[in-house]
């Protein structure tokens, strides 16, 4: 709808510009840093455009000071991490979601409840017990113990138990008619029938991880069993003074975050539009 | 006639149903029984004791020794006003400007997608190559002296971003302001367009003018999401921990953005004084789960239907 505006169009457009500039500047800037030598990147003022492909970044980046290359090692764990967590996610939660939607069993809506009263429970407030739970698994530094206490969260339960409840109970029915054994309904019916839910649940997923700090800064302990957001702090606040080596570390680190954002930005906006659908 | 009638008669192929269903139900019980019920539990019990990780001495019960120590700490009130001046220090600013921006983009006509993706994309990185980026703005030869001076026209000023207790405060929320601006323009104008045009038009046919339309339609029907983004960006201030960890690990000072994670994980890792941090723990919990009843009690009884 159009009438006549209370701010005039011009300024409008100035501010949604501006804001553009502001938003996308700092990825310019770290992109085009990525390119330069340590000495274009602190001129003032900045060129935005480099000079050529200053190639040393990468080359330090990926290598590390210690000659090491223990970031690719860390993209590796990252991915393993990421990539587990999203498929754990995705299966514990359209199980338990289908169960809390579609079964009508006593204690439901209590366990239902249960699960949701978690999503109060902020990760900051148990880091320390879980690290101690973890420990006395003796998964710590561990592959196990990276994984296991993010398996599957409360929202993602919310989430899959929201999406199967307006799922047709028809179909479940004939299968059942069809002799179909109930774990055969959810990996036949339920799992395949749910792909803009699932897509958008691993993607939270596999964000959350790919961005996790706390966890691994408590449990990984090697340099070998390091995540990438672990590497960019040492990598940051040992060579503080090598801005281009320290942007290509940062490129490097977000290219798999864009290569998703862009092949499947419309799951990325379902995942914050989520909140904003009130009957939920 | 039978005294109690069965409230619901079961076929026994439905019980048998029921029993896949609550097998199904079963891992995810399991798992947060585990990983969720009992840590929190557990740091509650914690917090009444004297206990450090690595220790052998068996810890000694101090009822609430911790809370008491804590209450009176100046480094503990430093970081309940550390994270206090950051939540409250971004997440209005994150409200009013990502409100604006949502309502702006839906009065213009072109380039509403790629907007939205624009505003977007800094929320696609992690947080510590975001705070990575900004740490090198901030340098002193940086551009955010350089936009900041042609800004105001100050040329050459060093407005000492990382060195001056207030700026590096500032510098945090900016990090966090910028990384999540566009999530949240996203929340609002999905919420903007779930408000039916019809209204519009009738406000219009009405004489009312878009100001109006603004204050009288958009903002009441809005009001849901409103609460619902100040109290999800509010919480997630009271979290905030990687910009910080990685500027102090990089050289900004401590003291002024020691938020109350950071706190947590230098009691509890560092100095290994579990007892405190758990207590510092349950602390943080409490402040959450305040704000987050504060929501449910202000939201409940505006359920809003067209």
């Amino acid at each position: 709808m159009k009438v006549q505006t209370a701010i005039p169009a011009v300024l409008m457009r100035i501010i949604l510009l501006i804001a553009v500039v502001f938003v996308l500047a700092p990825l310019v800037f770290m992109l085009t840093a990525s390119l330069m030598p340590a000495s274009d990147i602190v001129k003032m003022p900045y060129r935005w455009i480099p000079q050529g492909i200053h190639t040393a970044n990468f080359v330090k980046a990926i290598a590390g000071n210690d000659g090491q290359f223990m970031f690719i090692r860390n993209i590796i764990n990252s991915l393993i991490v990421a990539v587990t967590v999203s498929i754990t996610t995705v299966l514990i939660s359209s199980l338990t979601g289908y169960s809390l939607s579609k079964f009508s069993y006593r204690g439901r809506d209590v366990l239902f409840l249960l699960i949701m009263a978690t999503m109060m429970i902020p990760f900051e407030a148990i880091m320390i017990p879980l690290y101690m739970v973890v420990t006395k698994m003796g998964i710590q530094n561990s592959y196990p113990g990276l994984i296991i206490p993010f398996m599957v969260n409360a929202f993602g339960v919310f989430m899959m138990r929201q999406y199967l409840i307006t799922f047709p109970d028809e179909f479940i029915d004939a299968a059942r008619v069809d002799g179909m054994s109930e774990f055969a309904i959810y990996r036949k019916i339920i799992l395949p029938n749910s792909g803009p839910a699932i897509a958008t649940l691993a993607i939270l997923a596999f964000r959350a991880q790919w961005d996790n700090l706390l966890w691994p800064l408590l449990v990984a302990q090697t340099e070998k069993m390091k995540t990438i957001p672990l590497y960019v702090v040492k990598f940051t606040a040992e060579m503080h003074t090598d801005e281009g080596a320290m942007m290509a570390v940062a490129l490097i680190a977000s290219i798999p975050m864009f290569i998703l954002f862009f092949s499947l930005s419309k799951y990325f906006v379902s995942g914050a539009a989520v909140y904003s659908s009130r009957k939920g | 006639m039978p005294r109690t009638m069965p409230r619901r008669l079961k076929s026994p192929l439905k019980k048998h149903q029921d029993r896949w269903g609550r097998l199904f139900v079963l891992p995810a019980i399991l798992f947060f029984s585990v990983f969720n019920f009992y840590p929190i539990i557990n740091a509650f019990v914690t917090s009444l004791f004297r206990k450090k990780i690595l220790s052998l001495k068996p810890p000694t019960f101090i009822g609430l020794e911790n809370y008491r120590y804590l209450l009176t700490s100046a480094d503990f009130w430093n970081s309940i006003r550390a994270t206090a001046v950051f939540t409250v220090g971004t997440f209005i600013p994150l409200l009013l400007v990502s409100l604006l921006l949502a309502v702006l983009i839906n009065e213009v006509k072109w380039g509403k997608k790629f907007l939205q993706m624009a505003y977007y994309s800094p929320a696609v990185l992690s947080s510590v190559v975001a705070a990575a980026i900004w740490l090198l703005i901030f340098d002193p030869r940086g551009l955010a002296n350089q936009w900041v001076n042609f800004v105001m026209n100050t040329p050459g000023v060093d407005h000492n971003w990382f060195a001056n207790a207030i700026m590096v405060q500032f510098a945090t929320m900016l990090v966090y302001f910028w990384k999540y601006v566009g999530y949240f323009v996203i929340i609002f104008t999905a919420g903007i367009a779930s408000i039916p045009g019809t209204l519009y038009e009738a406000a219009r046919i009405d004489g009312s003018n878009s100001r109006q339309a603004f204050w009288r339609i958009t903002l009441p029907l809005l009001k849901p999401t409103v609460v619902l983004v100040s109290v999800m960006s509010m919480l997630q201030c009271l979290k905030t921990f990687s910009t910080q960890y990685l500027f102090t690990q990089s050289g900004a000072p401590q003291g002024p953005i020691n938020v109350i994670t950071m706190n947590i994980y230098h009691t509890g890792i560092r100095d290994q004084r579990i007892g405190r941090a758990s207590a510092m723990s349950i602390i943080l919990f409490a402040i959450m789960l305040f704000f987050t009843w504060l929501q449910f009690s202000t939201t409940k009884s505006e359920e809003v239907t067209y």
